[in-house]
């Protein structure tokens, strides 16, 4: 099984033997070992329930494994703490299933929300949201409550979001759930972009469609374990 | 954008989303400063004036018979062997006579029909600074009753003792009132900054998300209970200020009240009350977001 990263040499993401077990009937990940390059952009697919959500909270540290080590960058993120854990998330965008959207606010005022931690000022965030959401044709969403919004408009938002800081990294778990298909092709050129612009994106999905034709690496998990790790045959 | 523009923005957010619970702590904290204050303010008043009557307590020893020089010098050496007093003034009958009449002023021709010497002769014992606890006050008083020739002792005890107690009372009182400052200043904010945590856990999940730094997440909330303290004490402090302002011009003038000379706190005293006011309103934000506040 070929788990190494061939784009780059310099590692973003490594993960050896990361177990992730809830209860003594739960065991969500099981033994994942994987590297993933900078500037790399990885597909973890798999059915509901595989372990997919779960292995991108670790890589955000929102999660601690259970066993095993994740480096971010080369650093350990299980001895990441207070300030330092904190640039770290600074540095990573994701945009979760369940959106974690403030339904009480506008939808430029959560974009904002990722650009205001870091102390950006207040007129480039202004500049950045807008482009943002004209981007993901939001335009017209900007000074409305996402929770006034359709699920396909608050996951852009959510997107959105992710990417507003240009981080490092981006992780975004099934980015087009709730997408129809001309939606899901701008957001995927949204990713694509980011990724060009030197970002590691790992998109965790069960859609197809966005990784069928894709040259990039695709992981595929079963009950929590790496079934394959293989190049998608795309162009 | 500034740490502490956002920190603010953030407060004002906080103050928006849960303004009525914030008023209510307000409120209370304002209303625990006022009454401690209170009375706090009349108990020192009342040590104040109770000290002045110290000045001026004296003790009068009612004798049989008129002392004769060698009698005199034997009640000083008894008077002075329970303690060391401040003066001993003898009193004869024709002194007691002249007294009396002088405080008779203008009615003093009452004594007109009177014998001079109706008045019985008496020691005026003004007691050290030292011995003018209340407890030592009634020893005294009791010794100088069983000393051979004394009718009686007069201190105005009960007065004093009425006195002695109602400053006590007003002392449990303070302290009452002091422990419910505690209490609702450390409780009330307490709950208030809980209320606020729980209505926004999802955005403090997401600031976590999107790489809030501790001090980005908890200092807001620890404002909050430092403005809770300042606006509570400080208004707790003016409005006695004002009720105190009122009373003296409502009440000046002849009357029960003129006999106190109140005054109101030094502006030191009043600032501690602030200060303490708003380190417990601090202390209180801070324990809750210890407890319920993980990052």
């Amino acid at each position: 099984m070929n788990t190494n990263p061939t784009q780059s040499s310099e590692i973003m993401i490594e993960m050896i033997k990361a177990s992730k077990v809830y209860s003594k009937d739960v065991k969500a990940l099981n033994d994942i070992s994987i590297s993933i390059a900078n500037g790399e952009m990885f597909f973890i697919i798999g059915m509901s329930g595989a372990g997919k959500t779960t292995l991108l909270k670790l890589i955000s540290s929102m999660e601690q494994p259970t066993t095993g080590l994740i480096e971010i960058g080369g650093a350990p993120i299980h001895q990441l703490k207070g300030y330092k854990l904190a640039r770290l998330r600074q540095k990573i965008g994701v945009a979760y299933q369940d959106f974690k959207l403030l339904t009480d606010r506008t939808a430029a005022e959560n974009v904002a929300i990722s650009m205001e931690v870091s102390y950006k000022k207040p007129q480039m965030i202004r500049k950045r949201v807008k482009d943002l959401l004209a981007q993901l044709d939001l335009t017209d969403k900007h000074n409305k409550i996402t929770g006034d919004l359709s699920r396909g408009e608050q996951q852009r938002v959510t997107l959105a979001r992710a990417i507003a800081n240009s981080p490092t990294m981006i992780l975004v778990d099934e980015p087009t759930g709730n997408l129809d298909a001309a939606t899901t092709e701008k957001v995927m050129k949204l990713l694509m972009k980011c990724n060009k612009a030197g970002a590691t994106v790992v998109i965790a999905t069960h859609d197809d469609t966005i990784f069928r034709h894709t040259s990039h690496r695709i992981m595929e998990l079963q009950k929590g374990s790496i079934l394959s790790v293989s190049r998608g045959n795309g162009t | 954008m500034s740490f502490w523009f956002t920190v603010f923005r953030q407060v004002g957010r906080n103050l928006r989303q849960t303004w009525g619970s914030q008023l209510m702590t307000l409120l209370t904290v304002t209303l625990s400063v006022l009454i401690f204050a209170f009375f706090y303010l009349v108990y020192t008043n009342m040590l104040k004036w109770g000290d002045r009557l110290g000045d001026d307590l004296s003790l009068i020893v009612y004798l049989e018979e008129e002392p004769g020089p060698e009698l005199q010098q034997q009640y000083i050496k008894k008077i002075t062997t329970f303690d060391e007093v401040e003066k001993i003034t003898f009193i004869s009958r024709a002194d007691a006579y002249q007294r009396f009449g002088k405080q008779l002023g203008q009615n003093q021709d009452v004594l007109d029909d009177l014998p001079g010497d109706f008045l019985p002769p008496s020691i005026e014992v003004i007691p050290l600074k030292s011995l003018r606890n209340l407890n030592q006050v009634k020893f005294f008083s009791a010794y100088l009753a069983k000393l051979p020739g004394v009718l009686k002792v007069q201190y105005g005890h009960e007065w004093i003792e009425k006195f002695y107690y109602f400053t006590k009372l007003l002392s449990i009182v303070m302290l009452l009132s002091g422990t419910l400052l505690i209490m609702t200043t450390i409780f009330m904010v307490a709950y208030t900054i809980r209320l606020t945590i729980l209505n926004r856990q999802a955005e403090l999940e997401l600031l976590k998300l999107v790489g809030a730094t501790n001090n980005y997440i908890r200092v807001p909330f620890l404002l909050e209970g430092l403005l809770q303290g300042i606006l509570g004490s400080t208004l707790g402090i003016a409005s006695l200020y004002l009720l105190f302002q009122w009373i003296k011009l409502h009440f000046s003038g002849p009357g029960f009240l003129n006999m106190f000379q109140f005054s109101f706190f030094p502006p030191v005293i009043s600032i501690t009350i602030i200060g303490v006011s708003i380190l417990l309103c601090t202390l209180g934000s801070f324990s809750t977001m210890q407890k319920f506040l993980r990052i």
